[in-house]
């Protein structure tokens, strides 16, 4: 059997146990999709007046604004989850058992990823539906809510692997759980909730050069005007820059992880 | 005030389907010990908790120090002392802190409080690590310490589950002893324990509970007793067992033998029998190689009345206890 | 052995023993922060970082007419203390829920003290703790430009966050003490931002949108919000106050009571 085909074989493997944990616990799952589902529904009624804001890009409401901004927080929740999820699993023993076994050590991370990329995945769609649902309207239409999903899940797996960096790294899943506030810090400091030209100085600054700006405004293009190939170019290149983070980050920590035992 | 300390009568307590207490009497008189035996599961911590106020009972009475469970909740907590099963201890306070905290919660006096815990420390032999955090304490010190906060108002009845559970034996004779001297203060103590030995050491009455119900009740004696008398076990040179088993026979009825060298015969007054044994053989010029009285333990009991032996049994005797006397 | 208990208790007024529990469990309550490093962190951190965020990315919103004030700092600093307040009260239920877990709650319950003087313990320690995060936010703001309330601005505000520490406390022990678990933590920080954020936390009651206009009319914390931000954004006066101090009468009341009958039925 070709080292290649069995590699994916763990991988496909460890994606399924990844995605059945995820939506088998229901309470863990939930604040990833519950909490920004509140918060969106907050900020839409507390700062909804916004869009009367000179400056502020013509939308149809402020909720089809904030809806890229809410699949952002989901998604960065989502890769915060399956950092403590990998972290559970060092602490228990059982990356021992895979580290022991003939296969490449990145199984384990691409693995774990794919669970996170499901969570990715059903944020999206779960967004879209809302959104949907209290009457925004997807400008792209279908092609632009696929880009947008498409996004979303990629990010989430970009993002799920600097949680599954963190993870490796320290072993340990309080930590990876304390790393939440910066979450929002990130998201704070980028185009997520506001229009950036519009933000208060220096977040604005910080913003303006914060790569997950760029992922915002490829996944909020297609659905307040229309798929933009310069945003979605941005976005893919912000992205990119993330996973490739991501990669140098999770070997780093993998070495160390096999050196630590 | 009331003669009996503990009164139970009908008590009954059932989680949704699950009727973990099944209606069980008892009475503890004051200045008694009385041991509570049982396996894990049993129903000791559940009565436990219903005597203490901890939970309310689903069916039956109960009173202690005079005062009924239920409707008398909080003139029973003043009378009691409670150590639990999961000593109740929050690490981040020192042991003289957690002492100090129980009198306020008594309702004693800063002063009076202060004093106690003080003395309180001393009896227990904690006044070293009085000031040190009770997270840095061994399990041993912590059940100490426990003990010694349920004792800071002086209660009249305190209650022990297993209170030496998990300890080492030397930690565990320590608090066998302060029970004792509690127990000779005048205090009515109701204790629980898995431990044979230590319901046969401590109590003046047992109970025997499992699961819910209680199968057989008395001093440990009387419950032996009950079961059977004890025996002497004989080992003997070859060729002189037919001989000693004939002697033997004239002091109390043979148990049927085991292997061609052991003989034995049941005595009425256990050791006190032994000098007769011993001088018949002697006169008949058989040579005795080792003597053993063997008597009926309170797992004899329990395996009689439950059918099965009590687990966790990690003291010695789990067959009956045994005094080898070298002849 | 006579019984020492209860000459001892009927030797000192029962007001006077129960003021000297909730001390001792208010006194308990402070090694939390000052034995464990770091446990005032989490608490400190959580308002700072929405202040910081909200005003960074809402600040524009001053511009719309229907402000008045064009600080967002300002108008926001009084929604952080209170946030700050309602993050105290929460973790001091899943104190209480980690307390019942390890048997701790049981000492207590075994004891004379009356019910509601150990639920007091808890919340009265909660309101002293939240005045930690409460100041370093305000801290925060002023440092960035919020304005002075006055001395009657920032006794009302102090006052506000201290009760909603009271009020979110007793929502966490009636969690705690209804689930015996600390999983209904996030249940128990959940709820009080639901609570203070449903307000005119993000903007004045003109301003709000849909459903939200309508759930903060009625939402007795709006009351609270408003009363707490007088100072920062005019002036202070009766009549912006006393609605306040009502709302938070009557959750306390309510949820004062909740809490208590949880804690008299852990026994059934």
């Amino acid at each position: 059997m070709s080292g290649l085909a069995t590699n994916l074989r763990v991988v496909g493997a460890l994606g399924m146990r990844s995605i059945r944990q995820t939506f088998r616990r229901p309470q863990l799952m939930a604040p990833i999709v519950v909490f920004p589902t509140i918060l969106l529904a907050i900020q839409t009624g507390g700062a909804g007046s916004a869009i009367n804001l000179p400056g502020f890009p013509p939308v149809q409401s402020f909720l089809q604004f904030m809806l890229a901004g809410a699949m952002m927080q989901s998604l960065m929740l989502a890769g915060n989850s399956g950092g403590i999820a990998l972290a559970v699993d060092i602490e228990m023993g059982f990356t021992d058992r895979l580290f022991a076994a003939p296969i490449s050590r990145y199984t384990i991370v691409l693995g774990r990823l794919a669970g996170t990329a499901a969570l990715g995945l059903f944020a999206a769609l779960w967004f879209l539906a809302i959104g949907l649902l209290f009457g925004a309207h997807i400008e792209g239409g279908v092609p632009g809510a696929l880009l947008a999903i498409a996004l979303v899940t990629v990010t989430a797996m970009a993002v799920g692997g600097i949680g599954a960096a963190i993870a490796l790294r320290t072993g340990s899943a309080s930590v990876v759980q304390g790393l939440f506030p910066l979450v929002l810090v990130v998201l704070f400091l980028s185009s997520a909730f506001f229009p950036v030209g519009l933000m208060i100085q220096p977040a604005q600054t910080i913003a303006e050069y914060n790569p997950f700006s760029f992922i915002v405004e490829g996944v909020r293009e297609p659905i307040i005007s229309g798929i933009d190939a310069g945003d979605t170019a941005e976005a893919l290149l912000a992205i990119a820059g993330i996973v490739v983070l991501g990669l140098v980050l999770s070997a780093r920590a993998l070495r160390h992880r096999l050196r630590v035992g | 005030m009331a003669s009996t300390a503990i009164a139970v009568a009908g008590l009954e307590r059932s989680f949704d389907e699950v009727l973990a207490v099944q209606g069980i009497d008892l009475e503890v008189g004051e200045g008694e010990i009385y041991g509570f035996l049982g396996p894990n599961g049993a129903g000791k911590t559940t009565t436990v908790r219903m005597l203490t106020t901890l939970l309310l009972p689903t069916g039956g009475r109960a009173t202690v120090a005079g005062h009924d469970v239920v409707s008398e909740a909080r003139r029973v907590r003043a009378s009691i002392g409670v150590a639990l099963q999961e000593a109740a201890l929050d690490p981040l306070m020192t042991g003289r802190e957690l002492i100090r905290l129980q009198a306020t919660l008594q309702g004693l006096p800063g002063g009076e409080g202060k004093r106690r815990a003080d003395d309180l420390l001393e009896r227990v032999d904690l006044v070293a690590a009085a000031d040190r955090r009770v997270g840095t304490y061994s399990g041993g010190m912590q059940r100490r310490l426990d003990l010694a906060a349920a004792l800071v108002h002086e209660p009249r009845v305190l209650f022990l589950d297993e209170p030496t559970t998990g300890l080492d034996p030397v930690s565990r004779k320590t608090i066998w002893e302060e029970v004792r001297t509690l127990n000779d203060e005048g205090t009515t103590v109701f204790l629980t324990t898995q431990y044979l030995e230590e319901a046969d050491q401590l109590a003046d009455n047992v109970g025997i509970i499992d699961s819910g119900r209680i199968v057989a009740e008395g001093t440990p004696a009387s419950l032996k007793a009950e079961i059977g008398h004890p025996h002497i076990r004989l080992q003997l040179a070859e060729g002189s067992i037919a001989e000693a088993e004939e002697i033997c026979a004239r002091i109390g009825p043979l148990l049927p033998p085991v292997d061609g060298r052991t003989v034995m015969v049941e005595v009425e007054h256990g050791a006190g029998d032994i000098p007769r044994v011993v001088r018949a053989l002697d006169d008949a010029g058989i040579e005795v190689g080792s003597l053993e009285l063997v008597r009926p333990s309170l797992d004899d009991v329990f395996v009689a009345k439950t059918g099965y032996h009590l687990e966790h049994e990690t003291e010695g005797s789990s067959e009956g206890e045994e005094e080898a006397v070298k002849a | 052995m006579e019984a020492a208990a209860i000459p001892a208790q009927q030797a000192i007024p029962a007001w006077r023993t129960n003021l000297a529990t909730i001390g001792a469990l208010m006194a308990r309550a402070k090694n939390e922060l000052l034995r464990v490093p770091g446990a005032a962190i989490p608490g400190v951190l959580a308002p700072t970082i929405f202040f910081l965020g909200l005003n960074g990315v809402f600040g524009a919103l001053t511009q719309l007419k229907g402000f008045t004030t064009g600080s967002y700092e300002s108008f926001i600093v009084p929604i952080s203390m209170l946030q700050g307040a309602g993050f105290t009260g929460a973790a001091a239920g899943v104190n209480l829920a980690r307390d019942i877990e390890q048997g701790w709650l049981d000492r207590l319950l075994v004891s004379p003290a009356p019910r509601w003087v150990l639920l007091a313990g808890t919340v009265l320690a909660a309101s002293a703790r939240s005045l930690i995060p409460a100041t370093f936010v305000l801290t925060i703001a002023l440092l960035l430009g919020a304005g002075w309330p006055g001395i009657d601005g920032l006794l009302v505000t102090y006052f506000m966050v201290a009760a909603m520490a009271a009020v979110a406390a007793c929502w966490g022990s009636m969690l705690a003490l209804h689930f015996k678990s600390q999983s209904a933590a996030p249940l128990m920080q959940a709820g009080m931002m639901a609570l203070i954020l449903t307000t005119t936390a993000y903007a004045p009651l003109a301003l709000l949108q849909g459903w939200l206009a309508d759930v903060a009319r009625v939402n007795p914390v709006t009351q609270v919000v408003e009363a707490a931000r007088q100072g920062f954004v005019g002036e202070v006066t009766w009549a912006e106050t006393w609605p306040g101090l009502l709302a938070l009468a009557g959750l306390l009341a309510a949820l004062g009571a909740l809490a208590l009958r949880e804690m008299r039925r852990t026994g059934e």
